[in-house]
């Protein structure tokens, strides 16, 4: 029995990514070609939106640069405006790789759950980041299992899946900054559903990570209080 | 000159100034109550200002100074706190326009796009 056609939105934030969307573009088309392809230009300096438009990629350019979590949430505000069925974040750094997509959609196709994390630390293969970086994510695993009694392996990867449920939430609500940690917190409080499966990173190939090595701990401090003064605040959503 | 006096004459220009930022439409209503009221409140305790000291004796401050001062450090902290939630709500309101402009302009450009064709 196959499951019923689904329409799927990827969205693909990128920030100052020319060199890098362009390729990411054209891997999504070749690895899913029924996808429709946002890619959300937060406000890019360079010739980022050009790019993806040329891949053949729909293109949202932010008048201004708001932030990687104000950038997905417009991509989820499109997928709730035009009733896409499932929505899937790319990061457009090429970090992610398109031939996963399928792989963490299956579950949301058979309605097994409502958000799916792809996450490189449960086969241990392909790019693995750098030990200090690991010793920040290690902690957000405890830090969340603790909070929520959900055990994430990999809390900070940007490369998820979503249903309707969840992009109905998250066009309403999605934290701002450095959103992926927190992002699982509420959806775990909103009622979803959240399955990881293993995929595959690879380095960065042009730019840098917005994540620089000097900045974790300012990150790492940041994301825990944004954590921990959602869990109380008003008016949660549910899905 | 006297010290009472002084306090009276930049309660009145505050208070002024206040008023004149709203006549110049430089500030509107709902900012300025609370300048108004405080400034209001500052011309009241200069001119009657054995109110002042009563009421600062009154609370337990040795020095009518130390509670002027103490009064004054209150009213900034609770303004700026106000601001800061201000700022927060223009904040999220500029967002959610970026937002909305730029999904916009995209079903703008896809729909040009759809009229050439035809």
């Amino acid at each position: 029995m196959t499951p019923p056609n689904k329409k799927i939105l990827a969205i693909v934030p990128a920030f100052n990514e020319c060199g890098n969307i362009g390729r990411t573009v054209r891997e999504i088309r070749k690895a899913a070609p029924g996808v429709d392809i946002l890619v959300i230009d937060d406000g890019s300096a360079d010739t980022t939106a050009e790019e993806a438009r040329e891949a053949g990629g729909m293109v949202v350019s932010l008048p201004f640069n708001l932030g990687i979590g104000a950038a997905v949430q417009t991509g989820f505000q499109y997928a709730q405006k035009h009733q896409y069925d499932i929505a899937v974040q790319i990061d457009g750094d090429g970090q992610h790789d398109p031939a996963f997509l399928e792989k963490i959609v299956g579950p949301l196709r058979l309605d097994g759950a409502d958000m799916v994390v792809g996450s490189r630390f449960l086969e241990k293969i392909g790019f693995q980041s750098s030990f200090s970086r690991r010793m920040g994510i290690n902690f957000f695993v405890h830090l969340i299992k603790v909070l929520t009694g959900v055990k994430v392996n990999d809390p900070t990867s940007g490369f998820r899946a979503y249903n309707k449920k969840m992009i109905a939430l998250f066009s309403e609500y999605y934290p701002h900054d450095f959103p992926e940690p927190e992002a699982i917190v509420v959806a775990q409080q909103a009622g979803a559903r959240i399955v990881e499966l293993p995929v595959v990173m690879r380095p960065r190939e042009a730019g840098s990570s917005s994540i620089r090595y000097f900045k974790t701990l300012y990150y790492m401090v940041k994301v825990t209080l944004a954590i921990l003064l959602h869990m109380i605040r008003q008016g949660r959503g549910k899905v | 000159m006297n010290i009472h006096a002084v306090a009276l004459i930049v309660s009145v220009a505050i208070f002024l100034f206040v008023i004149d930022l709203v006549r110049r439409r430089r500030l509107t209503f709902k900012y300025a109550m609370a300048w108004l009221l405080v400034s209001a409140g500052a011309i009241f305790f200069a001119v009657f200002y054995r109110f002042l000291f009563a009421f600062a004796a009154w609370l337990g401050f040795e020095l009518p100074s130390n509670f002027i001062f103490f009064t004054l450090f209150c009213v900034f902290v609770f303004l700026s706190l106000l601001l800061t939630v201000f700022l927060c709500q223009q904040n999220n309101r500029n967002d959610i326009m970026a937002q909305k402009i730029a999904l916009l302009e995209f079903e703008l450009r896809e729909l040009k796009k759809k009229l050439k064709v035809e």
